[in-house]
Order: C-alpha cells, then structure tokens, then sequence
C-alpha cells in the first residue's frame, strides 16, 4: 500500500495548491456575486428530485418530495421554474410555476389538483417558508444579492466569510447574516442568520456537494430553527444539467399536465 | 396514669429550665434557618396532583399542540384603534416584546406579526404581513380594519369586534419570568406616552401578582395577628412578662411549622401561606387556659411552681383533648384530593399538636421562672372577673336560655330547617381570577378586555383519531410476504422493514424507504413495490382523519352550535382554518367559505396554509399526523359555572350528534382544569367533614362515656357549620375554596366549646345535684371562658380582613363569624337541650336540690 502513498501524496498537495493556491478573491460583492451564479444558475437548465423531511422540536416528521425543473432565460437573470409534487400521495400533482425576475416581483401560478383550480400568486415578500419547510421560498429561489451590502470579514485556506446586511431592514427578519463560501466551489455552505439581539436564530448548512456534469451541486443540506428546535433536511438526486429543456415545458399548460417525459 | 405522668413532665421542665429554654430556642432557630428556601406556588394547575388524568391530558395537550403560558396586552382606545398612531404603538410593543429574551418569538400574536391572506389584483392570491410598518395614513389603517375583519382567526381575537380594542398575545418559555418580562413591556409601553389605556394581564401575570400577594399577605397578617392577640392578653391580664409567655409559644410553633413544611420541600401555596394566622390564635389558646386559671389560683407569696402544679393537673386532660379534636378537624382535610389542602391540613394539625406539646413544657417553666413580685403585681391589678360587662351579659344568656327551652328549640329547628334550605341553593363557583379583589388591575383588565374581545379564557375540545395506519401497514407487509412474489433479497429487505415499522419508524418513513428502493429494484418487485407502495401510501391518506372533509364539517357544525348558545365567546379550529384558505384560493367572497370536498383538496388548501410567514400556527390546531386535532373556545368568564354549562352542551350536542366513529374527545386547557378540581374538591370536602364529624363523635362519646352526651356536643357545631353554609346559599355567596376548607376546621375548633360546656355542666350537677344551680353556675365562670377562648380565635383572624387577596378575606371574615355564633350556640342550644333531657340524661328532677358549697366551685376548673 506504501506506493499508492508515495503517489497520491504529492498528488494530492498539488490539487490543493492548485484550488487553494490561487490568489484569494477581495471584493465581497464580486465573491458572492460569484457564488450567486454557481448556486442557482449553473447550466443552462437543469433538473433534480428533492426531498424534505421537515422536523420539529418534537421530532414528528412531515414530508415533501418534488422535482424541480429549472432553465434560464437568454439575459442571463430571469429564470422559469416548475416544481411537481409527489409525496405526501395527497398533495401529488400539485404544481408551482415560477418566473423568477431580478429586482421585481416574481410571477407564481399554483396548480392544486384537490380542488381543480389554477391560481395566481402574488406575495408581499418572499420569506415565506417554502411548502411548510424551515427553507424560505427565497432560499430554494435565490436571495438577490442586490438587497444586502456584503462585507468580506475572514479569508481562510478554504472559504470566505461574509456578512450581509439588508438595505431594507423593515422588509426582512433578521438583523444580518453570516454566509461562508467554499474557495474551491464558490458554493455558499453554510449561512447564519442572527437577530437584533445578536443570537444566530437561524442556521444553512451544506451537508454534501458533487460536482456533476462539471458543476458543483449541493446534494443535502439541513436548514435549521434554532429558536424551536426544528430543522428541515434537503436532499437531491438525480441531478442533471444542459437536457435542453424546451420553453414549452415552462407553461400554464404544463400546471395540468405535467412534461413526464422530463420529469425521470 | 395520664396524671401522673404529666405532673413528672411539669417537674422535670421547671426544674430543668434552662434545658428547655434552649431547647426550645435551638429547636426554632434549627427550622427558622429554614425559612428563606420558601418556594411559593401559585400554579392553579396545582390544586390537582400531579398524576391527575385530567391534568396529565392537558400537559400533554399543552406540549403535542405547542401551546405556551401566555402574557397578554390589551390597548383600548373609545375612539377606535385603527389609527395610525395607535397602531403604531401597537407596532413599537410587539416589535419590543419579540426582542425580549424569555419570549417565544415566532408565536408572538399581534396586528403587527401575523400574516394577511387577501385577493390581489387579477384575482390573485397574496400573502404578506398585515402589519410589517405601521399605517403611515388614516386610509392604510382602515384598510388593516377592513382586512382584519375578514379573517375569522384573527377577528374578536387580536381585535375586537367594536374596533375599539386590539390584543398582544406574548407566549413565554418560562411562567417564572413572567414578573420581569410584563414589567418590562410596561415600562416600554409607558415611554410611548400613548393616547390609548393600556392593560397587561393573561395567567402567568396573575400567577406573579398572587405571589407577591401571598408574601404580603404573610409578612403583613400573620404579625398583625400576633399584636392583636398580644393586646386582647394585655386586656385579660393587664402584665407584659405575665402575657409573653402565650406570644413565645405562638411564635415557636408558627415559626417550627413553617420551616417544617418548607425544609420537607413542600411549596407554599395559597392555602399554606395561611398556616401561620391559623396557628396563631389556636396556639394561644391552651397557654390562655393556664394562664386564667393561675391568675385565679395564684395569691401573694404563694409558690408559683406549686400553683402551676395544680393547674396542670386539671387542665392536661382537657387541653389534650381539645389539642386533638382540632387537629382531627384539620388532618380532615388530608382526606380531600387537593394537595395544597391537604398539606395545610397535615401541617396545621402537626401544629396545634406542637403547640400543646410546647404549651405544656414551656408554659410552667416560664411562670416559675417569673421573678415572684411579676406576680404579686399581675394578681394585684387583675380586673375583678365577676363585674365586666361580658360577665353580665353571660348570665342574661343564661337565664334567656333556661325559660323558653321549647321556644328556643324550635327556633333552632327553624334555623336549621332554613339553612338546610340555603344548602341546596348553594352555587359551586371558582375563579382564581376573582381571587383578586374587584378593582385590582388585574381584574379591572379582565372585566376591559373581556368586554371588547370573545373572551381570554381559554378551554380546548381535544379529538383524537383512533384509527391505526402502522398497523394496517403492517398487515399489507405480511400478505406480500406471504405471497411471495418477491426476489429473495426483497423478500428479505421488506421483512427488515415489517420489522421496524413494529417499532418507532412512522408508516411516512415506510413510504420513504420503499419509495427509495425502487431505484434499485428490477424487474418483477418492482411491480409488486410499486403495488405495495400504492397501498400503503394509501392508508396513510386515509389515516390523516383532520383531512377528512366530513370530519372536518362535523367539528364546524358543532363550533356552530357552540357560538349559537351564546356560552362561547368565539371558537377557533382547523375547519376554520382550511374554510378560510379555501375561500381566498377561490374567489374571495363569502360564498367560497366552505370545505373543500375531497381529503386531498383539504391537504393541499393547508400546504397553501403553511407557505406563509407563520407555518407553525398550523400545528396549534392539528398534529403532523393529522390524528388529533382541537377546537380552541374563547369564554368571556374564567367561572367554574360557565365552564361546566360548556361541557354540558358539548355532551348534549355529542348525544344527539355522534361522533364519527374514530373519533374520542376529551377537554383541556386551564379553565377545565379548574372545574375537575373544584368537582374533586366539593366531594372531598363532603368525606373529610364526614370523616371528622364521626371521629370526633366517636372520641366524644369515649370521653363521656356516653352516647347520649357524644351527640348533644355536636349538636352546636352541627348546627353552626349548617347554618353558615345556608347563609352562604341565602346570600348567593359562591362557594369556593376557602369556603369549602371552612367546614372541616370550624368542626375541629367549635367541638372545643362544647367540651367545656358539656364536662363542666357534668360535674357541677355532680356537686350540686340541682339543675337550676347548675345552670347558675355555668353561667358564670365556664362561659367566660368559653367567650373568652371565641374572642381570642375571633378576634385573631380578623387581620385577615386587611389581606390583599378575597380568598384570605373570606376565610378571616367566616372565621370569626363562626367562632362568634358556635360559642353563642354552644351556650345557648346546650343548656336548651340539656334542659330538656334532663332526666335522661342526668336523672334530675327539679326539686331535689343540694346545697353546693361556693367555694367547691370556685375551685373546678376554668376549662
């Protein structure tokens, strides 16, 4: 075993001069500015499957399984998503679209198969939980990074500190955030949320990430309530970037009737 | 035997003195040191035992729904809140009560941090905050009114329907901090300088105030007692050293109780909190007997030691005896299933046996240490007994009793007949609420904002399912088994989870595990999976029964029913809830608040529910799993009363509209809660006066050997305990706790009265043989003592009067009304029917006279 050792060493220590060498980024707006890009827009459209297992204090679980399909639009911003419903076996079929727009007001549409009706979503802000979970709706859409001043408050071997604060604080709930970002995959890994009292209330953590298709891609993740000891896990699989998705796929007409032949 | 054995305790304690003054001295310090571990206890919830069922449902009720102690603040303007400096201070409040720690934030309730579901324009659906920024113009807080009112959760709830007041409800981690954090929000309430009144109430609040009450009560009653019983001796005996003696064994025995109950780790509770104003007077008693009688026995340059002697061995007995039917009266209390009165029960009785015990060490000791000339000076200024006003008008009595004896009698029985009458117009009300007197703040904010809102008293109709989705998994697993359709590996796999799915994994994480396996799954199993997953998937839809729309409807239709009666304030539920979504979803309009009809429309309706701000609100009303569920009632009065005719109705409607088959309910929340220990306690009071009135009985007729004399002594305390409770059935009084303590003690103290008159009459007519004479006599000496013994208790719990809390009024108020009238009808009924019966009883006619010699009599005893 010896020999693999003599190999892989220097091997190894030369990847990471390699990902780690590299001059450290200093401008805190262009990191996440960055990371904005690897999180959310990776690929020209893309697919996965997801599951949340929501938990509170009491560790009684609920469940919410869906696929996602995402794909952006030509400026490079704008974003069309759908996301399908599986489980519960009670909200199966339940449809969001979303035309996800920087700077205004997103466009949702609600497909809700119990009760036969397309409706249009308008909401006040986008911290709302997302179905129920301890993810906002913001956290699985993308919090625009031009609604916070950043600053970059550590540079380590492997990732960037930094905080945000919110230009409008009326419109959000916490006082300011900590958000640490891996060097090498430019992913946010890990977010704290802290109050006016100072006290992380709330806390993202990166607990898996591939690269897939050449794209880092976070596969499991926990958001937690640190207030009321719940927390919210997400998983993905069956990641899958640039399928070419049509743009016929994001419409109305897909509420009712879903594209099963991306959706496996 | 008892004799002589006392009389070798007398000797030993005055020739040991100084060991039994620093035994005595030790002794208190030793539970004194004791003291400051006081924990006090004013959790209502603590009237019932810990194991109570009702109890235990509704903690677990509390936890499974998520619900917290809760502060809560009430603004109140006659004008109208829906301005926009008043929402704005509304705003500024909950915006500081959220930042406070010891706050469960997430939870706090207000205008200011709930959600507002609403149509948008082109007929959308918009959820925002309906109050993140306050107004900024008159328009804008109108619309939040307009809005508001829309939403039958929040509507009479976090505004009322007047539009005149809106609420801050402010869940708490920890009911102990409620003092410090409602203090807080009052001093930023008074930075505001705010044009609207302003209330801070909700039960933990009320639990602190109680406290601080109780201490109050405490450190201002209990002393105050002891000075009144310190100037009524002064009164009698007209000498300080003479008179300290009764205040050392008083303060003795409150002071070695007290640390007792507190160094044994019970908590001080309203009841408790009362033990020493009890103590007090009862302590005093015995030391008043000794005291009289070595005044009349005592003459210049007599030896003390041999004066305390004789007056010992006259009185041991009877003190004994009276020392023990007062502490059978309140052990009685023991036999109740309330544990704060029982603990009173056991600790009082403890203490009326220490202060006998400490009565008759300590008292000879202390007289023989008195310096002689003390003596000569108490016995020289000692008012003649025979010439007071009281003397008088004792022997008026007496003469008043003895010539219409049937006349009295049958006053008496129409008394009795009456109060037997008043009994059954007795009203069985508690409200730990009205604890408070009337223009407390806390009752002043109760009656405000009870009258605005649907009520703050809350009470929970508690529905569980019955059904059992695991175990119709489980039965699913085993026919696939049984089958065997499956590969060997899949075989084996899904026995692994028949397994586990027997143990703690939900039937949801079944689904997840199968529905995980059909990745790898080839072939044939995937078939027969994919079939199982169906199935299950399945009974796991149909076992969520709070998605049910029929379920669902059944809990509208009787919220209707409630409201209709005009006995709830308003009523809250998960059917309320989906009606609401559902109708936003749709169109907006009224005709839209309806169920969904299908389970799958309803779960879908509530995902839309929980994509809000406030997803957790979702959880008060039904559990994850959807197999439990409450409606949530609103009452406008915290009143036992009003809470049964609650429960009443709910068993009526339930009888004429069952249940759907899985279904069982049952009641929690605090306001129940008080109407199960209320009910416990009126029958338990009922077996502890029972219990006490045959053993008292039982050791009256052993004492007198007599069954005949046995009952005539109880006949004065039956007929006070009767006759005070049909007062409180005349005058409407309600009968509460300190109401239902009364009976049990008053018969362990008024028995007292007539075993003095009933011995004393027993030996007088021994020495006399002539029933006039008797009465003569009794008149005069034993019934100064016996009115002397009802003024010192009397007059020793009026101080409860000045007490801050009714509970403490009441008992001092009926206390000494009791003591009063028992002593009054003790010298008046005994006579009456002893009178009568005569003959039987003592074989006396009325001529055969003895001639008695005086100084025999001045010699017996001052029992």
């Amino acid at each position: 075993m010896k020999w693999l050792n003599l190999i892989t060493a220097p091997a190894l220590t030369l990847l990471a001069l390699a990902a780690h060498g590299t001059e450290p980024m200093t401008d805190a707006r262009a990191i996440v500015e960055e990371a904005e890009q690897v999180a959310f827009y990776s690929g020209e459209d893309g697919r996965t499957e997801a599951r949340m297992l929501i938990t509170d204090s009491q560790d009684r679980r609920q469940v919410r399984q869906f696929s996602l399909l995402r794909r952006t639009r030509e400026d490079g911003r704008t974003q069309d998503m759908m996301v399908f419903f599986s489980r519960p076996a009670d909200v199966r079929n339940t449809v969001f679209r979303v035309i996800k727009r920087v700077g205004t007001e997103d466009d949702r549409w609600l497909y809700l198969p119990g009760l036969d009706l397309v409706k249009r979503i308008s909401a006040g802000d986008k911290r709302t939980s997302f179905v129920g979970s301890h993810f906002y709706y913001e956290d699985v859409s993308g919090r625009n990074t031009q609604l916070d001043n950043y600053e970059l408050l550590e540079t380590t071997e492997r990732t960037y500190r930094l905080k945000g604060t919110p230009k409008a604080p009326d419109t959000v709930e916490f006082d300011h955030y900590i958000v640490t970002i891996d060097r090498e995959t430019m992913l946010p890994v890990g977010t704290d949320y802290i109050n006016a009292r100072g006290e992380t209330y709330r806390q993202m953590e990166v607990l898996k990430v591939e690269t897939i298709e050449g794209y880092p891609t976070v596969l499991h993740s926990v958001m937690r309530d640190l207030e009321s000891g719940g927390q919210t896990e997400m998983q993905f699989r069956n990641v899958a970037y640039d399928l070419g998705l049509p743009e016929s796929v994001f419409s109305e007409r897909s509420l009712r009737n879903p594209p099963t032949e991306w959706l496996d | 035997m008892a004799n002589r054995r006392h009389a070798s305790l007398t000797h030993w304690a005055t020739t040991h003195r100084k060991t039994v003054f620093w035994g005595l001295g030790l002794l208190t310090l030793a539970f004194t040191a004791l003291l400051p571990l006081i924990q006090i206890d004013t959790d209502p919830e603590n009237m019932l035992p810990a194991d109570n069922p009702d109890r235990v449902f509704h903690n677990q009720v509390q936890e499974r729904f998520n619900m917290h102690d809760t502060l809560v603040v009430g603004m109140v303007h006659p004008e109208g809140i829906y301005q926009p400096r008043l929402l704005a201070d509304l705003h500024s409040v909950t915006r500081y009560a959220e930042q406070l720690e010891g706050v469960i934030t997430p939870d706090v309730m207000s205008l200011a941090s709930v959600d507002n579901i609403t149509q948008g324009e082109q007929n959308t659906l918009r959820f925002e905050w309906m109050m993140r920024t306050p107004p900024e113009s008159a328009e804008q807080a109108q619309r939040i009114r307009t809005q508001v009112e829309n939403l039958p959760l929040l509507y009479d709830t976090l505004v009322s329907t007047d539009g005149k007041a809106a609420s801050v409800y402010i869940p708490i981690e920890d009911k102990n901090q409620s003092y410090a954090l409602s203090r807080q929000i009052q001093r930023h309430i008074d930075t505001l300088d705010s044009e609207a009144e302003w209330h801070l109430t909700g039960l933990p609040v009320a639990e602190d105030r109680f406290g601080h009450e109780m201490f109050v009560q405490m450190g201002i009653s209990a002393p105050l007692a002891g000075l009144m019983i310190f100037l009524l001796l002064w009164v009698f005996f007209r000498n300080i050293p003479f008179i300290l003696s009764p205040m050392i064994v008083a303060l003795a025995t409150v002071l070695i109780t007290m640390g007792a109950l507190i160094g044994a780790g019970f908590t001080v509770h309203i009841m408790s909190s009362m033990i020493a104003i009890f103590l007090m007077p009862i302590a005093v008693v015995d030391s008043v007997h000794i005291l009289s009688e070595f005044a009349d026995r005592y003459r210049r340059g007599a030896s003390a030691k041999a004066v305390v002697t004789e007056v010992m061995s006259h009185l041991f007995k009877p003190m004994l005896l009276t020392s023990i039917t007062s502490a059978v009266g309140f052990f009685s209390l023991m036999l109740t299933p309330i544990p704060p009165v029982q603990v009173f029960g056991f600790f009082v009785g403890l203490g009326i046996l220490l202060a006998f015990a400490i009565t008759i060490v300590v008292i000879p000791t202390y007289l023989t240490s008195l310096n002689p000339q003390t003596l000569d000076r108490m016995v020289e200024r000692l008012p003649e007994e025979g010439k007071t006003k009281l003397a008088g008008a004792l022997i008026a009595l007496g003469r008043g009793a003895r010539v219409r004896a049937r006349l009295w009698l049958l006053g008496f029985a129409t008394v009795f007949a009456l109060s037997v009458w008043g009994i059954t117009q007795i009203q069985i009300n508690d409200n730990p609420v009205r604890w408070f007197k009337a223009d407390h703040e806390l009752r002043v904010a109760d009656r405000t904002l009870n009258d605005h809102f649907a009520g703050t008293y809350d009470a929970y109709l508690v529905f569980d399912s019955d059904t059992a989705p695991a175990q119709q998994a489980g039965s699913v697993l085993e026919e696939v088994l049984a089958s065997g359709k499956l590969s060997e590996e899949h075989q084996q796999w899904l026995a692994g989870q028949r397994q586990q799915l027997a143990g703690e994994r939900s039937l949801s994480d079944l689904v997840l595990a199968l529905d995980d396996r059909l990745f790898d799954a080839a072939g044939q199993d995937v078939r027969v999976l994919e079939a199982v997953l169906e199935d299950l998937e399945q009974i796991q839809s149909r076992g969520q029964t709070f998605l049910q729309p029929d379920i669902l409807a059944y809990l509208g239709r009787l919220e209707t029913h409630l409201v209709d009666s005009g006995l709830v304030g308003k009523s809250n539920s998960l059917a309320d809830v989906v009606k609401t979504v559902n109708r936003e979803l749709r169109s907006g309009d009224a005709k839209d608040f309806q169920l969904p009809n299908s389970a799958n429309g309803v779960s879908q309706t509530l995902l839309q529910y929980q994509s809000s701000h406030r997803p957790q609100d979702l959880w008060h009303f039904v559990t994850p799993d959807y197999r439990s569920s409450l409606i949530w009632l609103q009452l406008t009065s915290g009143d036992n009363q009003h809470m049964s005719a609650v429960v009443e109705a709910v068993e009526r409607y339930v009888q004429s509209h069952p249940l759907p088959e899985e279904l069982t309910l049952q009641w929690a929340g605090k306001s129940y809660l008080n109407v199960v220990w209320q009910s416990e306690m009126v029958e338990g009071m009922a077996t502890s006066l029972l219990s006490a009135f045959v053993i008292v009985l039982v050791m009256m007729v052993l004492l007198f050997r007599s069954l005949w004399f046995g009952l005539i002594s109880m006949l004065p305390l039956t007929l006070t305990i009767t006759a005070i409770y049909g007062l409180i059935g005349w005058i409407g009084k309600d009968y509460d706790m300190p109401i239902a303590v009364l009976s049990a003690l008053t018969l362990g103290l008024s028995i007292d009265f007539a075993i003095h008159f009933v011995e004393r009459a027993r030996a007088t007519v021994r020495e006399t043989g002539n029933w006039s004479e008797t009465l003569d006599v009794m008149f005069r000496e034993p019934a100064r003592a016996i009115a002397r013994n009802a003024v010192v208790i009397a007059v020793g719990f009026t101080p409860l009067l000045l007490a801050p809390l009714v509970p403490y009024i009441t008992v001092g108020a009926f206390l000494a009304s009791i003591m009063a009238l028992s002593a009054l009808v003790t010298l008046i009924l005994l006579p009456v029917v002893m009178t009568l019966l005569r003959r039987p009883l003592f074989g006396l006619r009325e001529a055969n006279a003895t001639p008695t010699s005086s100084a025999q009599q001045n010699r017996s005893t001052t029992l």
